[in-house]
């Protein structure tokens, strides 16, 4: 039967001037106990998709110049594009389900996680009683396996993980018991082990209840673990639709194939020169911890050991793969390393000199032997300065070329090796997209000719294409010039193409470390373990 | 998308063009802003709209020229100030560059005339009147409003209150008369310039001490961010007007006292504007960047995060020098503002001082302080939308 049926869908947007069209077309049909997945790279229309089926698009900005939404369940059909306000509220909640891709702010933060439990069934549900809701309340919640229920009706969202609210959003959306549910992104915010559990359970929920999902990710690995049928986006375009293991195994279209073809374990690995002998950077039993401090003298009652006695090498030549969970203490290990926050203990040598201790005058010599590239492509470049200042300012600093002409032409050609063209020297970040500003972060890392470089998760918030060019070029870069490089990360995809060795990092500790090849293969440690396992992976559905 | 296809094609414009540009677009700003330049044009210029001198005559046969003979430093300050910004505004480059080249070009002016121009000390206004009657005067070429501020008719044996155009004697008041016997209208032009200028320097003032307070606070944190909110906790504690009060009964009465003093202690709330951007700014990547390529600090705070910062600061000063505007509005109104040169709190006091409610006094002025208030509020308001991108683009959604 089917459940959903959206037929020739087009929806455009407005940003105040013009008609941009978001949705072009799009036919798709989801039947009862089936999840069908959309994929596709960022602004290519999925959510938008998903928006216009519950008709939550902004008021007097959007319009269907075609289509039709036809929900047809155990309730009767119903028409559901163009639908008026009272219909629609009818079937949100009560017949269509939704979840949301950021657990932190999908939950208000002033009720209770029961209150807002409640609000949903007093609205759908008018015939139930206090005593009744309050009970299917605590069944809703035992069934997205919230431990110890009865209890957690009463908490506030802050006092829950970010598992555990996704947990609750989705106890949310199935309270009423809706005939569909759509997810868009629902997993992406969370920690791959997080990841792993919850789309169990949602897969472990739907084939219960029998209902129809529309799952939307961009993440391949996901696809494999939970879709029936896939359907892939571009520019708003349905380009290829079918059951899941024909798309991921004979993909017909060339952008699925490209798409593909492109997540990072699938990159072809070209022979690398070896490794320096002497390490660039070592670090010594590295500590950063922060003070909690409390209470009307603000005393220190206790430390978070964010960095608890690491350590590391990284040679020249070679890509190091930090990999951790979020609040594992990766990044702080990173900013450590380059004395952006003071470490508490233990010793960081470059190139053979101790830099643990060396005040900021001695220290500025040496910052162009080690430079950073964030992760978020938003703030990595200074909005106001074009960026031929961007990368000019820090070579007159260092004495870098003799007059600023000089600067510019090594500028200009830097650009060249980061794959921008030219005329980007005079235009200001706003310009670019966020690929092109990770490229420029990255050619601002290098202006100073540094030996030691630290990424931080600076990939994460691209699309798999995009990513796949920067770490194409990254490996480049480090076999042509010999830099040293500690990549940060949670993609075991990125680790098994970029890295030469990995560390994994727990709770401020490396837990363990190894060649790249030798610990995806053979890891030592549970916990190595337990987070290779829940790595959503292509394979795992090919197999 | 694809990475290649999001380079635009038109050429780049900085940040400050884009504002300016947004700034323009709307309607308040712009009848805001022409209201601030036409007080600006009137106030350099006043002395060629508003003066008993006349610009040009032929005495005993001699041609000269009294209201240029008469011209004083502050006038000439003003002249120049106005040209130069002129001159600023068609010249190229960085929009803060030429701010700070027409700010250092006009003080420097302005000390140079401080320094050199020396009016006739005598200041004689009925000698004019008198050539003329006795007929030596030819060729009399006089500015519109033929009254200086301070010429108190005393040629004229009924001098005191007038209503606008009772004229007697065939003069013109369109403003009427004040209490001495000055016409209202000059007066009224001449008090420009203190409305301007206690605006301006009052807010500049606050805004240099706030900006680097807060900036220090915000970047280094810690103790010394303690020590800085303490110190702004004690300005914040001091009422204005009452510390006003308190200077003019000791030192007596200047309006450049009252610019310092409106100055140091209202620069507490862009203190923390400052600090709170600066707070924010701090922990974003290109500047932790800027510290990772070994940078100076006067370059990572004053050229990364300042103009990341300054969004705040630009609109809170729009509205901040209406308040100073107002509050030496209010010093002349009680009576204890600058003595004998104009000001339009001070005619306001004249409309109530008397026993018969002096309606010209009251509504000529009271509309000039409305006026520019309601002129800085637009174009705070204005600037306020510029700045934020949620009203520039919002509703994009998808």
């Amino acid at each position: 039967m089917t459940l959903l049926s959206v037929r020739d869908l087009a929806t455009e947007l407005s940003d105040g001037e013009r008609w941009l069209r978001a949705v072009d077309g799009v036919s798709l049909d989801i039947r009862a106990g089936e999840t069908f997945c959309l994929v596709g790279e960022s602004g290519s229309g999925k959510s938008v998709t998903a928006l216009s089926v519950m008709g939550l698009l902004p008021h007097g900005r959007h319009r269907h110049p075609s289509g039709e939404v036809r929900l047809h369940d155990r309730d009767g059909e119903v028409s559901l594009l163009g639908a008026g306000e009272s219909v629609l509220t009818g079937v949100r909640g009560r017949r269509i389900g939704m979840i949301f891709q950021e657990p932190m702010t999908s939950l208000n933060p002033v009720m209770t996680i029961g209150e807002q439990l409640d609000e949903a069934l007093r609205l759908h549900e008018p015939g139930l009683d206090a005593a009744a809701r309050a009970e299917r309340v605590r069944a809703a919640l035992e069934e997205v396996r919230i431990p110890d229920a009865a209890s957690r009706v009463r908490e506030y969202p802050h006092r829950l993980s970010g598992g555990q609210r996704q947990r609750v959003m989705i106890a949310m959306a199935l309270i009423c018991e809706p005939h569909l549910l759509i997810a868009d992104e629902p997993t992406t915010a969370l920690d791959v082990t997080v990841q792993a559990e919850i789309l169990r359970l949602m897969r472990e929920l739907q084939q219960r209840r029998g209902m129809g999902m529309l799952f939307i990710t961009h993440d391949f690995g996901v696809v494999a673990r939970i879709a029936d049928t896939v359907g892939v986006m571009r520019q708003g375009r349905l380009v290829e639709c079918g059951p899941v293991a024909e798309v991921l195994r004979r993909p017909q279209h060339e952008y699925t194939r490209s798409l593909i073809a492109a997540l990072p374990e699938r990159l072809p690995r070209a022979e690398r020169p070896p490794a320096g002998e002497q390490p660039l950077l070592e670090v010594r039993d590295l500590a950063v911890h922060f003070p909690v401090r409390r209470g009307l003298l603000r005393r220190v009652v206790d430390h978070v050991r964010a960095v608890d006695g690491v350590s590391l090498d990284v040679h020249p030549g070679e890509v190091v793969a930090l990999v951790g969970e979020s609040g594992c203490g990766k990044t702080t290990l990173g900013r450590a390393l380059l004395r952006l926050i003071e470490p508490t203990a233990g010793q960081i040598a470059l190139e053979g000199r101790d830099i643990t201790r060396l005040s900021a005058e001695a220290l500025r010599p040496l910052r162009r032997r080690m430079q950073v590239v964030f992760q978020d492509p938003g703030s990595s470049l200074n909005p106001r300065l074009p960026i031929a200042t961007t990368l000019i300012e820090p070579m007159r600093v260092h004495g870098v070329g003799r007059d600023d002409d000089e600067r510019l032409a090594r500028a200009a050609a830097l650009l060249e090796r980061v794959e921008m063209p030219p005329d980007s020297l005079w235009r200001y970040p706003h310009e670019f997209s966020g690929g092109q500003r990770q490229r420029l972060a990255i050619a601002r890392a290098l202006v100073l000719e540094p030996r030691f470089v630290v990424c931080d998760e600076i990939t994460s918030a691209l699309d798999v294409s995009v990513q796949a060019g920067i770490l194409k070029l990254l490996r480049r870069l480090v076999d042509e010039e010999g830099l040293g490089m500690l990549f940060i990360t949670h993609n075991m995809g990125v680790v098994e193409y970029l890295s030469d060795r990995m560390a994994v990092m727990r709770a401020g500790r490396l837990v363990e470390t190894g060649r790249t090849a030798e610990v995806l293969a053979r890891p030592r440690h549970d916990y190595t373990r337990a987070l290779l396992a829940a790595v959503p992976r292509l394979d795992a559905q090919a197999a | 998308m694809s990475e290649r296809a999001a380079v635009p094609a038109r050429p780049s414009r900085p940040w400050s063009a884009e504002v300016a540009g947004a700034l323009l677009r709307r309607t308040s700003a712009r009848l805001g802003l022409a209201w601030i330049g036409l007080l600006a044009l009137v106030a350099a210029f006043a002395p060629f709209i508003a003066n008993s001198h006349p610009l040009y005559m032929v005495l005993d046969g001699e041609a000269r020229f009294p209201a240029f003979a008469h011209l004083d430093a502050a006038d000439v300050s003003w002249l120049a100030g106005l040209v130069l910004a002129f001159v600023a505004w068609r010249s190229r480059g960085p929009a803060f560059l030429r701010f700070a080249g027409w700010f250092a070009a006009t003080a420097l002016v302005a000390v140079l005339a401080w320094a050199t121009v020396s009016p006739p000390p005598l200041v004689i206004y009925e000698q004019y009147r008198e050539w003329e009657a006795a007929g030596r005067a030819e060729r009399v070429v006089r500015a519109p409003i033929p009254y200086s501020a301070k010429d108190y008719l005393r040629d004229h044996g009924d001098t005191g209150m007038e209503p606008p155009l009772a004229g007697r004697d065939g003069r013109t008041h369109w403003f009427g008369t004040e209490d001495n016997g000055a016409d209202v209208a000059s007066r009224m032009i001449h008090a420009a310039r203190i409305a301007l200028g206690i605006g301006f320097i009052a807010t500049g003032i606050a805004l240099v001490i706030g900006t680097i307070i807060g900036g220090l606070m915000g970047y280094f944190s810690g103790v010394v961010d303690m020590i800085g909110m303490r110190l702004v906790e004690i300005f914040e504690a001091i009422p204005t007007l009452f510390l006003l009060l308190t200077f003019v009964a000791f030192f007596g009465r200047s309006v450049y006292m009252m610019m310092v003093i409106i100055g140091i202690t209202s620069w507490s709330g862009y203190a923390r504007y400052v600090r709170a951007e600066f707070l924010r700014l701090r922990e974003q990547d290109f500047v932790q960047a800027a510290v990772a390529s070994g940078l100076p600090l006067t370059s990572i705070l004053f050229r990364h995060m300042l103009p990341n910062g300054v969004a705040p600061l630009l609109v809170a000063a729009s509205f901040g020098v209406a308040s100073a505007i107002l509050a030496e509005t209010t010093l002349s109104f009680l009576g204890l503002g600058v003595v004998d040169d104009p000001s339009w709190g001070q005619l306001l006091n004249q409309a109530v001082q008397s026993s018969t409610f002096n309606w010209w006094l009251a509504v000529f002025p009271g509309g000039a302080i409305f006026l520019t208030v309601f002129a800085y509020n637009l174009v705070g308001e204005a600037l306020r939308d510029a700045v934020d991108p949620h009203t520039q683009r919002a509703g994009r959604a998808g």
